[in-house]
């Protein structure tokens, strides 16, 4: 009981970054029918640029942040990944949309991923670095545990958790009550039919990218000081989110969602739970969800997956 | 298609390849036989290269050539290239490390794993090309996390230690594994381009550039995809078992993503299109690397990181100019094999065996909660021509794609020849002698007229059929709108259907043209082929048809001759409307 509710907490403290970014991968898909590879590094070029910022190149102590600086530093990492974003959307994506080649943006998408990862790894040569926390966490509790039912969890964990659920719930109203989200829906609809009744679609597709960028870059900070970061830290997250976006096969974004959360849990159940003797532990944590996934793809796709006989 | 199918098929374009190389020895054929020949005298020219590198590099554009067939041939974006290489490279690290195998069947061995491997993950192909991406891309993390996770299987950060062996009976020394490389190389670029060219290939290509279409000629989509995709990883496997042991250390690091990106990179550098790109592809980044590692060691980065920036730079700059790659780009430079077409014989007679009637018993088909069709029943006996007409929404590309088997009806039976069709697939009811022609004109914009019906013997008894004999080796965008319309007919007719159902074939036709079309019509019908015409144009029915069926709100208001049902008052102007026939 003590575990299953550390690996619960725990779990859905991860899985609402996954689901942040499965749904911002499902929304792009839903938007344009492509999928942007890319997602994970362009977090993570904001992730670094956050970490430039706060404290340049050296290693960093945890309670290294002071509050004004720490806001300057988010800004520019923000507009970093806001802007690579939407920068990607506009020079790879969208010119090969209307040529319907799929290569071209397969292949932009993940050189802008590869290069991003080589620019920070040029610039950020240790293997990983600890993010400076701006929130005092460690003082809660007993160095930041706090105990709940006997099991000791992260007080940040329930921050994230909290910050994830906001984000998820605010971008969902955001696409359900406002003239924006109205007008992305249309675009998913039917991107043509949106274009003439005069919606910018170009405009409002690359305003995307950059706001799941973002969205998903907060939730990505919020969890950054509980464990190292490095060059991989983006792109393992993009990961997780393409396969709980695909483990609902792109669907609505919300639905994506509560995949990464699911993702989350499981992934702390594997590497914890003990059934009597019998234990997978960490070594099957990322690898089973994965394998799970893909099989799930390629033995029972939707209508909508299999290529379109007409 | 099975492995053993696989195989056999590249044997038999193997030697037809041979023999039309031997017919078409050309200046293109020295050129290259020479290049070969200082290739495999490189090692013993004294110049000092590092045979290891050059042996690897080589293995690795073994492995992009067949990728090739994958992105190239199939246009599959496949991300997970890299993720075969290092299954067949562990399996035969592990059979040579820990089972004592010699090389040869140890590489064998981890080409089947990857065969394997592809084969089971294969079942994407069936998807959507986006989906066929992010597929592959997760399997090549899975491979690497997978190694990386279970040291007990990979050696951990260390690597497994691969012990010496021998190669075809000589000491596996880096020129010995050159050497072979080289021979596998010209090996796969072969088989590659034999596949290509052939039945197969053309299949292929049609399901690249229409997958729509080439299903509805009964090209059987995910088996093809599917022999492509194993094929390639096959292919990669073999080359990751053997350079596993040039490497001497299966080291889990080596074959990261980035190993299945830069294959991709090489693949579209070298141009996917060709046979030869990836190759090219590969020694095109082995040069730059000449450049850049120094550069890299200059401004004191790290090698790897700095190899990857490279690699995404010169895609992001082949994409930037179009995305052909190095040898399209080439092509108006380059000798060229003199490229004939096999030989085709026109034959005589259409299929054999008794001819079948088509009945179709209460079709019923709704979406959502509108019903497209209630209930449709209709014969076509052998050799009739009869029109489906009526209004838009009536529901007759419905009653089509029914019939055809594009769509599943809720209810009803599609029977044909006393079979029950209800469930069988589009290549099923191809095979029995149910086609169709899809509304669009022809889409396969790189081929010739001739090969669109997809190289069956048929093919030019089906362009003779329709009046185009004498533009067999057009390529398809030459010809007139209403030429491409006739080399759709073709295509259909090239599968010797019994059945023949014709989705408005007048549909963008001008008034002059309907009379040819008529004429071909009728051709098909005497030659014993029965038509479902589904028709707009009233003129063109008059024409056509013998019989009418009249189809309004998903239900058959009206039935009979042509004379009969025009005759109708009541059905002309409820649903003719003011046309008169």
């Amino acid at each position: 009981m003590t575990i299953a509710l550390q690996v619960l907490i725990s779990g859905l403290a991860a899985g609402g970054v996954y689901g942040l970014f499965a749904a911002g991968h499902s929304l792009i898909y839903r938007l344009t029918g492509i999928v942007n590879f890319a997602f994970g590094d362009l977090v993570g070029l904001g992730i670094f640029a956050t970490l430039l910022v706060l404290a340049g190149t050296s290693p960093v102590t945890q309670a290294g942040a002071h509050e004004p600086r720490f806001l300057l530093a988010l800004v520019v990492g923000l507009a970093c990944c806001v802007g690579a974003s939407a920068a990607t959307y506009f020079g790879l994506v969208q010119p090969y949309l209307g040529r319907g080649s799929t290569i071209g943006w397969v292949a932009g998408t993940v050189a802008v991923a590869f290069a991003i990862r080589a620019a920070i790894g040029a610039v950020f040569q240790r293997s990983s670095y600890v993010f400076p926390d701006p929130l005092p966490f460690h003082r809660v509790g007993r160095a930041g545990f706090v105990g709940i039912g006997g099991a000791q969890v992260q007080a940040r964990a329930f921050f994230v958790i909290g910050l994830a659920l906001a984000l998820a719930l605010g971008s969902a109203w955001l696409l359900e009550r406002t003239r924006f989200g109205r007008a992305l829906r249309a675009v998913a609809d039917d991107g043509e039919g949106a274009r003439i009744v005069g919606v910018p679609v170009d405009l409002f597709v690359g305003l995307a990218f950059g706001l799941v960028g973002a969205l998903a870059m907060l939730a990505a900070i919020a969890a950054a000081p509980g464990e190292a970061v490095s060059s991989n830290t983006g792109t393992l997250l993009g990961l997780k989110g393409l396969v709980a976006a695909l483990a609902v096969r792109f669907g609505p974004p919300l639905y994506a969602f509560v995949a990464g959360l699911v993702l989350g849990v499981v992934e702390a159940a594997i590497a914890n739970v003990h059934l009597g003797g019998w234990q997978l532990g960490p070594a099957y944590r990322e690898v089973l969800p994965l394998l799970f996934v893909l099989l799930f793809i390629s033995v029972w796709p939707s209508r909508e997956a299999l290529e379109e006989r007409e | 298609m099975t492995a053993a199918a696989l195989a056999r098929t590249t044997g038999a374009e193997l030697r037809r390849a041979a023999g039309e190389a031997r017919g078409a020895w050309s200046p293109a054929a020295w050129v290259a036989a020479v290049a070969l020949a200082i290739g495999l005298l490189v090692p013993f020219l004294g110049l000092g290269l590092r045979m290891d590198a050059l042996a690897s590099t080589v293995y690795l554009a073994v492995a992009a050539t067949g990728l090739g067939l994958t992105v190239g041939a199939a246009g599959l974006p496949s991300l997970g290239a890299g993720a075969f290489v290092a299954i067949g490279a562990f399996t035969s690290a592990l059979l040579m490390a820990r089972a004592g195998w010699p090389l040869e069947p140890a590489a064998l061995c981890g080409a089947l794993a990857a065969l394997a491997a592809g084969l089971i993950s294969g079942g994407v192909v069936r998807l959507r090309p986006a989906f066929v991406a992010v597929s592959t891309w997760l399997l090549a993390w899975l491979v690497w996390l997978f190694l990386f996770a279970f040291p007990s299987v990979s050696g951990g950060s260390q690597g497994l230690i691969v012990p010496e062996r021998t190669l075809l009976g000589l000491s596996a020394t880096p020129t010995v594994h050159y050497e072979a490389a080289l021979v596998l190389l010209v090996l796969s670029l072969l088989a590659i381009a034999a596949v290509r060219r052939g039945a197969f290939g053309l299949e292929l290509s049609a399901l690249r550039q229409h997958p729509p279409l080439a299903t509805s000629l009964g090209v059987p989509l995910a088996r093809r995809r599917l022999g492509a995709f194993a094929a390639s990883a096959a292919i990669a496997g073999l080359a990751g078992g053997l350079s596993v042991q040039l490497a001497a250390v299966a080291d889990p690091a080596a074959y990261d993503p980035f190993l299945s990106f830069k294959l991709l990179v090489a693949v579209l550098l070298g141009g996917a299109a060709a046979t030869l790109g990836p190759a090219v592809g590969v020694a095109a980044l082995g040069l730059i690397g000449l450049v850049s590692d120094p550069l890299a060691r200059l401004l004191q980065l790290p090698l790897e990181r700095f190899d990857t920036a490279v690699a995404a730079f010169l895609l992001l700059f082949v994409l930037a100019l179009g995305g052909d790659g190095i040898i399209p780009w080439l092509s108006p430079w380059l000798p060229r094999f003199r490229r004939t077409r096999p030989p085709v014989t026109p034959r005589q007679g259409g299929r054999s065996g008794t001819r079948a009637a088509l009945k179709v018993e209460g079709l019923t088909k709704a979406f959502g909660g509108v019903v497209a069709l209630d209930g449709l029943s209709l014969e076509l006996a052998p050799g009739e021509t009869a029109a489906l007409v009526g209004p838009n929404g009536s529901g007759k590309t419905t009653a089509l794609r029914l019939i055809s088997g594009a769509m599943q009806p809720d209810g009803g039976r599609v029977l044909f020849g006393g079979r029950d069709l209800t469930e069988a697939p589009t290549r099923e009811r191809v095979r029995l002698g149910v086609a169709r022609t899809l509304q669009t004109t022809s889409a396969f914009t790189e081929l010739t007229a001739l090969e669109e019906p997809v190289a069956r013997a048929a093919a030019l008894n089906a362009l003779a059929l329709v009046g185009l004999e004498q533009q067999a080796d057009v390529p398809i965008p030459e010809l007139t709108s209403s030429q491409r319309r006739l080399v759709g007919l073709a295509s259909a007719l090239a599968t010797e259907p019994h059945v023949l159902l014709v989705d408005e074939p007048a549909a963008g036709v001008g008034a002059e043209e309907l009379e040819p079309l008529a004429r071909v019509l009728a051709e098909i019908g005497r030659q014993g082929v029965a038509v479902l015409l589904v028709e707009h144009n009233l003129r063109l029915v008059r024409m056509a048809a013998e019989r009418m069926i009249v189809l309004a709100a998903g239900e058959v208001v009206a039935e009979g001759t042509v004379a009969e049902v025009g005759e109708s008052e009541l059905v002309r102007q409820a649903y003719l409307g003011a046309q008169r026939l």
